[in-house]
């Protein structure tokens, strides 16, 4: 036979290799089932590292294999839903407050408040993050994170422009802010983001409970047109970007990540941005103006306080694993070692601070040691804990709540750039609320 | 009847009809033949399905049948109707300047000049960008921060400030569209220039023979026998220009306000941020029929006298 026939492929093993793959793909399911890990785990990629060194750790303390996966958090809602929808092996998985009611409501994910070992915690946890994890009276999970709206400033700009401290209420940053345009400081004092994207919800509500506004009230019903810090928070911002011009009217296209930029280049003197950043801003490595930020107390409306908006992100588990009591029973245990305590000591939150610079939502942390001292380079935190303990649970978290979110944000952004004005902008909001609400 | 009698009284049926060679055919594409249907037919027919339901995802066991009501439902949508309207403003200046841009473009490379193969082949760079690649690009030069286009436009001292570009109600789709167009103009320039090539020489011959200035055999030679690459450009650039999504999601998300607030970005919104799938795949089969109505009138016009 040639070397040619015998490199043929012939009618025969055509079919014995089609049929082999054939047999292969069917059993490859059964295979992978086979090796499959006591516990699979989902979260956004974030602090992958730090996950997967501390899920080892749990691997050798209690023998329980664990799937990990990850995917970025701008797909992660919808990457879940496919997931929940599909049938996914999912035990535990990280959960924003602003999901909770819908997952909750779709009878995705479970409560964990039967669990007494889980529920000790609640005991040294901020009241706005036990809060933020409960939905119609049932607790969901352990906090992964909590973070809350800061106000910072440029201690330099600031002294530059005559003045002894920071504003404490919004008319005192126009009066500042006009001052440094004035000489010259900078152009658009105050940097705000309000461009279409998951934090602006987090910057409104920051406005809005410092201007003393609620979205809705005990009952869930909307309070928009009859509370008035709404729209004099929205109406702040209007005046600021077109009236005084203390904010660039590009603020409607610019995001958290590229307000932060501008804020560190020097362009600004005042900006909202999540608590996190500080650490970022004083860095040197980062930031042109480290050194001098400072934190102040968020500044405050007419009928306001120094109230801001808090966040929490949650170790939660799916009702799947609730569902079957040995899951349910692994699963625990590992929202206990990532949200709890593990080998007797938060962990995984003081790792993730120290790593990322993540906030945390368990009071005895403020008091370690390593915590003070990674605080003290770049932060007051006695000032970080007081703002904290001002933080409040976002009160538009529902199951419609991402339906409505879109149109408030087109609403608030509208208004900025002079397409309608507030109280329209608020009522459009509102009626939408209302109609969902309804709907629901 | 005994079990001998079978093969004699046994009809002949379709397998048996048809020879070796086509049995062999059919055996062969079976498996693409099933592929397809699993990833294109089956999907087609079935998110029709589902537009007849009221499908939330977050709503898992409220699914009413609620037969055309998301197709009528749309009738009353004012959000809908305005993302119609910006779709057709964005459709209709994007397929205008790529049409206008890419012939001038293939008339320049149609003829014979020092460094025409170097400039075809750059002209070729923004069609091999990624979708993605080029909105985060634009997105980079739009930026009133520390984009390029404020940058030249101040250096140039055409503005004496940086300018707001994206955030600009007014100038939002205008600047979408220009990147669309820079994206799109290759292939447009591309397919002109292949039709322009294919016309006979002899047709420019007889003109000039009877007297045709330049403009007279552009007007009534090269354009007529352009017209085959015009509906190619017309028909594939309408569609994309209709569906198109990945600038808009890049850019401004729909913003600022609902300036960029256009059919797919709203289709996108139902769907994937509202999750409700039931009213996003009857927006997605308006979309659909549209568009093959667009073609289809396209095919008509342009096509007629071919």
């Amino acid at each position: 036979m040639s070397r040619f026939a015998k490199t043929h492929l012939g009618r025969r093993d055509f079919l014995r290799t089609s049929a082999a793959a054939g047999a292969l793909t069917l059993a490859t399911p059964g295979l992978l089932r086979a090796q499959s890990a006591d516990i699979h785990m989902q979260t956004w990629s974030a602090a992958v590292d730090t996950v997967q060194s501390h899920l080892a750790a749990f691997t050798a303390k209690t023998g329980l294999t664990v799937d990990y996966g990850n995917s970025p958090y701008a797909q992660y809602r919808d990457a879940m839903v496919t997931k929940f929808v599909g049938g996914a092996p999912l035990d535990m998985m990280w959960v924003s407050d602003a999901w909770l009611p819908e997952w909750a409501e779709a009878g995705w994910i479970a409560p964990i408040d039967e669990n007494e070992t889980l529920m000790a915690y609640n005991a040294e946890a901020d009241d706005f993050c036990t809060n933020s994890m409960t939905y119609g009276g049932r607790q969901y999970g352990l906090t992964y994170y909590s973070d809350y709206m800061a106000f910072f400033y440029d201690a330099e700009k600031v002294a530059a422009a005559g003045f002894d401290g920071p504003p404490t209420t919004w008319a005192e940053v126009v009066e500042q802010s006009l001052a440094m345009k004035e000489k010259g400081i900078s152009e658009h004092p105050m940097m705000l983001a309000m461009a279409q994207e998951s934090w602006l919800i987090e910057f409104i509500s920051a406005l809005v409970f410092s201007h003393g506004g609620r979205f809705t009230d005990e009952a869930g019903a909307s309070v928009m047109t009859s509370s008035p810090g709404v729209q004099e928070a929205l109406q702040w911002v209007v005046d600021a970007v077109n009236t005084h011009k203390i904010i660039s009217p590009a603020c409607v296209e610019t995001g958290e990540l590229n307000g932060l930029k501008a804020f560190s280049s020097g362009n600004h003197a005042f900006a909202m941005i999540a608590k996190y950043r500080l650490r970022t801003l004083n860095d040197p490595a980062q930031s042109s103006i480290a050194g001098n930020v400072k934190q102040a107390m968020m500044p405050m409306g007419p009928n306001g306080s120094h109230a801001t908006v808090g966040w929490m992100r949650f170790h939660g588990m799916s009702a799947a694993a609730a569902a079957d009591a040995t899951r349910a029973a692994n699963t625990a245990k590992l929202i206990e070692w990532f949200g709890g305590k593990a080998d007797g000591a938060y962990t995984f939150q003081k790792l993730l601070f120290l790593d990322i610079g993540a906030g945390f939502g368990t009071k005895p942390l403020f008091q370690d040691p390593d915590i003070r001292a990674a605080y003290d380079s770049y932060g007051d935190v006695d000032m970080i804990q007081a703002q904290q303990a001002l933080a409040q649970k976002k009160d538009v978290v529902t199951p419609w709540f991402g339906e409505w979110n879109e149109t408030n944000g087109s609403a608030w952004q509208s208004a900025i750039i002079g397409n309608t004005d507030a109280a329209a902008a608020v009522k459009a909001s509102s009626d939408l609320w209302t109609e969902l609400k309804d709907a629901y | 009847m005994t079990a001998t009698d079978i093969p004699h009284t046994r009809k002949r049926g379709v397998w048996d009809r048809i020879g070796y060679e086509e049995r062999s055919a059919l055996v062969f594409l079976a498996p693409v033949m099933a592929v397809l249907m699993a990833v294109a037919v089956f999907p087609i027919l079935y998110s029709f399905y589902i537009s007849l339901f009221r499908i939330k995802l977050t709503r898992p066991n409220r699914q009413p049948f609620i037969w055309f009501e998301n197709y009528t439902d749309l009738l009353g949508d004012h959000e809908f109707w305005m993302s119609v309207g910006r779709t057709v403003t964005f459709t209709v200046t994007s397929v205008a300047a790529i049409a206008v841009i890419s012939l001038l473009i293939a008339l320049l490379l149609n003829e014979q000049f020092r460094g025409r193969r170097f400039l075809s082949t750059i002209l070729l760079i923004p069609w091999a960008i990624p979708y993605v690649a080029n909105a985060l690009m634009w997105k980079w030069i739009y930026d009133s921060g520390y984009g390029a286009l404020n940058g030249v436009l101040y250096q140039l001292d055409f503005i004496d400030k940086y300018m707001v570009w994206l955030g600009d109600q007014d100038k939002t789709l205008m600047l979408i569209a220009n990147a669309f167009v820079w994206k799109e103009v290759p292939l447009a320039t591309i397919l002109l220039l292949v039709t322009l090539k294919s016309i006979p020489d002899d047709l420019y011959a007889a003109a000039r023979v009877d007297g045709a200035t330049v403009w007279q055999r552009f007007v009534h030679v090269t354009l007529p026998a352009m017209r085959p690459g015009f509906m190619l450009v017309m028909i594939y650039e309408t569609m994309m220009a209709i569906r198109h999504f990945d600038l808009f999601f890049v850019l401004t998300e729909g913003g600022p306000g609902s300036a960029s607030h256009v059919l797919s970005w709203h289709i996108y919104v139902e769907t994937f941020r509202n999750l409700s799938f039931g009213s996003g795949a009857a927006m997605s089969y308006v979309l659909a029929l549209a568009t093959f109505g667009l073609s289809y009138f396209f095919i008509r016009t342009l096509g007629r006298r071919m």
